[in-house]
């Protein structure tokens, strides 16, 4: 069995729903199978025993017939049964055929069956199938097509969106250049890989199915030579006062076997996407503690920020993974500094940490963080002073951040100049709107958008104009540092030179201290005055910027320089995080398993962060040698799969 | 002015639906069992009226002038008589609308905004053992039959606590006038409304939830919470304000759905509406009525998807033509 659908199942079985879910459905279809030979009195019997309520002759009583309740019940769930496998199959079958050759073909082709499909949204579809069946009259196996007749665009548009991306696979292109007609990759390699979300969404479909049968049979255009349960609410209804029994039980059967389907299709659903359980939230309540006693006034001098020993927790199901693991450093008043590393080094999740708007299944877990001198984090927990923590207060008026623009960083609903006006006087509360805007065509004209972009919507501006506007907002309160996080991803080069150029001269002008976290070696080179590399956690080599493109000490940094000048590392994932269980745990050097100069010792002790000399640290073994060597540019690159 | 030309457009784009769903009308009509014009003038009709029907819808005609014969009928307002009372189908059903957009629209507006703020608190702690028993109750909620419900709901505080009316809309000798009347009405409006709700409560509940715990974790939020704005205003202005799109969207998609719970709770409380009426006329195989409900029903549920659009489109400055 494909290896996705064992995780599932195993992930299903964990969920107490899906458990509990599955077994109900289990004990209905096997009732349902074995009903002729469970001994029961037979459901169209009629006895003389009217209206007896529920005992020890009829479990569930008898109604006006005197026909024993349960035995219809459990005869009942054969026809529920039978138009929920029946509907669900024949809307896959249909939905999934024409919603393959739309995704596959197309053109007009698709445009054509989209269209079909949207129609079919906006058609009551139970009042068609009333339609329908009050026409041709009441049967079974007409409810059940004129139910799939409804509802599979529902599986079409699904297998149309998988088609979409599953055509472009290799296998698929592979079966086609060698010759396979449509019909066959379609049938042989599209449906096949596209079906799961369609089966899940069958349980789904299913429920949908029995309840709309119940509706019909409620409403007395249900099969007259059937037991359904909806005919036996249906009866049940008219001697509600004398038997209630009557109208109870079946409709107990209904609820319990529709919300199993359901429950079950949600458990799978989750089980498949297991973030949508945990996705998103309000930020986690983090225990903070009181400035420390000792702590000196603010100093003149002391630098703008300071870092030490700072660790960063993930939890990744049971796993938990430190995706910043002991990093130590400090930044001068006006001073930058570029953090580089590939995606999943960690350098987001330590910019994150500094203004604490992390994750919540992310957690600090020790280290501290000074700002101006004070501490805001104290063994990894918040500062927290007159009852606020200490980080509000700096928040946005003292340090802001640059987010990745191209990433929905600003709000796609509200115009660029409302959410400024709305920052402006959040810390401002005193600032009128034509103060504020004032301020904003300000910042506008420094940061070179037109002011007539003010009242703009992000999506309305370019990708450059809109990082303008990211970088604007972040400076519209003045901040003296700013963390600049990817900045200039998913820029064209031209125009990640013209931002990097601009963010460089702000810096100067406005006499900003900057941090700039970044995949790209050079980026960081043209406006930073120091570069610190991470990987896998650590900061691995610091030094001032001539100093380490000079005489790069890691072999690490090495293999970044010479990767220059396009480094695009994956996206960044939880996955492609190195677990704390691999090299750190066994004692040696991280980046042992893709260094190219790694020895013995290196796989057996971490090294030491060796100093060498102005402001330059490298943690590996032979820092000093490679300090000596000059870079061949020329190097092949172990980057690819150093944080992989 | 975007506004507009969007509007417009949609509306254009309404014009090949509406003529699908009136063919399929049609072509259903012709491919039942049973003679076209017994369909469309009801069994046992006289045989004036029977020859009328055959002329004004040209049944010996070809099908293709038959079907533009159908839509000249259709244009004109022209739904045919009812077979039990004679009654123009038009009229019997606008004189049932009313009903069923008091109690219909009574329990969306109940269970959307209960459900959207359900769904929101939830979102704020998500995995927790709270949000996983509300989406569990949730489903279950929309796994219950609703006309059931009804019943059950009828059991237990008519019949068993005789609290409140079983069916109807007002008493038999109650008053007809002024705020009395109001809440008569309204007395009888709770059961089927409390059933209604109950059913829609949990879709929206979970939709609501999916969509703001999705918002929540997007960079915007991000910002938000960076530029310092509290917990409060990042939930309204941010998460919930960009989750309404989705929620809107679901809105306008399901209302086909909602109207069948409405019809079928209608039949359960002997509610005046049009629910009742296509009950009352399957009963009485008076098929010229159950066709032009059909057919209203699917008009309302195009403009009522033709308003939730414009809706979404004042929400969403992105969409456009
Ligand atoms: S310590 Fe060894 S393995 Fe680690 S970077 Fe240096 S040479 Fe490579």
């Amino acid at each position: 069995m494909n290896p996705t659908v064992i995780k599932t199942i195993r992930a299903t079985a964990r969920s107490w729903t899906g458990v509990l879910s599955l077994a109900l459905l289990l004990v209905i279809a096997a009732a349902a199978l074995a009903a002729p030979v469970l001994g029961l009195p037979d459901p169209a019997d009629m006895a003389f025993d009217l209206y007896q309520p529920p005992g020890a002759a009829h479990w569930l009583g008898t109604d006006n017939f005197g026909r024993d309740i349960f035995a219809r019940v459990v005869w009942g769930a054969r026809v529920a049964l039978i138009v929920a496998i029946g509907a669900a199959l024949l809307s896959i079958l249909i939905g999934s055929a024409l919603g393959a050759v739309a995704g596959y073909f197309g053109g007009w082709v698709d445009g054509l069956l989209s269209r079909v499909f949207d129609i079919f949204l906006l058609i009551p579809t139970f009042f068609l199938i009333l339609l329908i069946v009050a026409l041709f009259g009441a049967s079974l196996p007409l409810t059940i097509v004129a139910i799939a007749l409804t509802t599979w665009p529902r599986s079409a548009r699904l297998m149309r969106s998988q088609v979409l991306t599953l055509k472009s696979r290799v296998y698929v292109q592979a079966a086609l250049a060698a010759g396979a007609p449509h019909w066959w990759v379609i049938l042989r390699h599209v449906i096949p890989n596209g079906i799961a979300p369609i089966v899940t969404d069958g349980t789904i479909l299913m429920g949908m199915a029995i309840l709309t049968e119940a509706g019909l049979s409620f409403l007395g255009l249900g099969d007259q030579n059937m037991v359904s349960w909806g005919s036996m609410i249906f009866e049940g209804q008219r001697h509600l006062r004398l038997a209630p029994w009557m109208s109870i039980a079946p409709g107990v059967a209904l609820l319990v076997l529709v919300a199993s389907l359901n429950l079950l299709g949600d458990s799978v659903n989750f089980a498949m996407n297991p973030q949508l359980r945990t996705r998103g939230g309000a930020p986690k309540r983090r225990r903070g503690v009181a400035p420390p006693a000792d702590e000196p006034a603010a100093t003149a001098g002391a630098p703008i920020l300071q870092v030490t020993d700072l660790r960063l927790e993930y939890a990744a199901g049971d796993r938990r993974i430190a995706a910043v693991d002991g990093v130590s450093f400090s930044l001068p008043r006006g001073g930058s500094l570029g953090i580089v590393g590939e995606s999943g080094c960690g350098k987001s999740s330590l910019g994150s940490a500094l203004l604490q708007t992390m994750p919540n299944n992310a957690e600090l877990t020790g280290g501290t963080i000074r700002y101006d001198g004070r501490a805001i984090v104290l063994d990894g927990k918040p500062v927290i002073e007159g009852g606020r923590s200490r980080i509000e207060a700096l928040r946005w008026t003292r340090m802001a951040t640059i987010f990745q623009s191209a990433m929905n960083a600003l709000n796609p609903v509200t115009t660029v100049r409302r959410q400024m006006v709305d920052t402006l006087r959040l810390h401002r509360p005193g600032m009128t709107r034509d103060e504020a805007t004032a301020r904003i065509g300000e910042v506008f004209d420094m940061i070179g958008i037109p002011r007539s972009r003010m009242n703009a919507y992000p999506h309305q501006l370019s990708g450059g104009m809109r990082q303008r506007a990211m970088i604007a907002l972040s400076l519209i309160l003045e901040p003296e540092l700013v963390i600049a996080d990817e900045p200039t991803t998913a820029l064209d080069m031209l125009i990640q030179d013209q931002i990097l150029g601009e963010i460089a001269d702000l810096r100067e002008r406005l006499n900003l201290s900057l941090i700039l976290v970044s995949h790209d070696m050079g980026a960081v080179a043209e406006s930073c005055e120091t570069v610190a590399v991470m990987y896998a956690g650590r900061i691995v080599e610091i030094a001032p910027t001539r100093r380490i493109f000079d005489r790069p000490a890691h072999p690490y940094s090495r293999t970044l320089i010479s990767a220059l000048p396009s480094l695009t590392g994956p996206l960044e994932t939880l996955d492609s995080l190195p677990a704390t269980g691999s090299a750190a745990a066994e004692g040696g050097c991280r980046f042992a398993h893709a260094c190219p100069a790694a020895t013995a010792l290196c796989r057996s002790t971490p090294p030491p962060a060796v100093q060498l000399g102005g402001n330059h640290v490298a943690e590996c073994h032979y820092a000093e040698e490679f300090a000596a060597e000059p870079v061949d540019a020329a190097e092949p690159t172990a980057t690819e799969e150093a944080c992989a | 002015m975007r506004l507009l030309r969007y509007f417009l457009f949609r509306v254009l784009q309404m014009f090949p639906i509406a003529l699908f769903i009136v063919v399929i009308n049609f072509a259903l009509i012709h491919m039942a069992p049973g003679d076209v014009s017994i369909l469309l003038a009801g069994e046992g009709a006289d045989p004036d009226y029977m020859a009328s029907v055959r002329e004004s819808y040209g049944l010996d005609k070809p099908l293709i002038q038959q079907l533009g014969a159908y839509i000249g009928q259709l244009l004109q307002g022209d739904l045919g008589l009812s077979f039990r009372t004679r009654e123009p189908v038009i009229d019997i059903i606008a004189e049932r609308v009313p009903a069923t957009l008091l109690l219909a629209g009574t329990a969306l507006v109940l269970a959307s905004v209960l459900g959207v703020l359900v769904g929101t608190v939830m979102a704020r702690r998500p995995g927790s053992a709270l949000d996983a028993a509300v989406t569990t109750i949730s489903i279950s909620l929309f796994s219950i039959p609703v006309f059931w419900l009804g019943l059950m709901l009828i059991l237990l505080f008519a019949v068993t606590l005789r609290w409140l009316p079983s069916s109807g809309m007002m008493s038999v000798a109650g008053p007809r006038e002024g705020l009395a009347y109001g809440l008569d009405v309204a007395r009888h409006m709770i059961l089927p409304v409390l059933s209604l709700t109950a059913v829609w409560l949990g879709q929206y509940v979970r939709l609501s939830r999916s969509s703001v715990s999705e918002t929540l974790a997007e960079p915007y939020v991000t910002t938000a919470r960076a530029i310092g704005f509290s917990e409060r205003r990042v939930m309204t202005g941010f998460a919930l304000r960009n989750a309404l799109l989705p929620i809107v969207t679901v809105l306008g998609l399901e209302l086909g759905l909602l109207l069948s719970g409405a019809v079928l709770t209608e039949t359960v409380f002997s509610w005046p509406g049009l629910g009742r009426l296509i009950y009352e006329a399957i009963l009485s195989r008076d098929t010229p009525v159950i066709m032009g409900a059909f057919l209203i029903m699917s008009f309302t549920v195009m403009l009522a998807a033709l308003l939730t659009d414009l809706l979404y489109a004042t929400l969403d400055p992105r969409v456009r033509l």
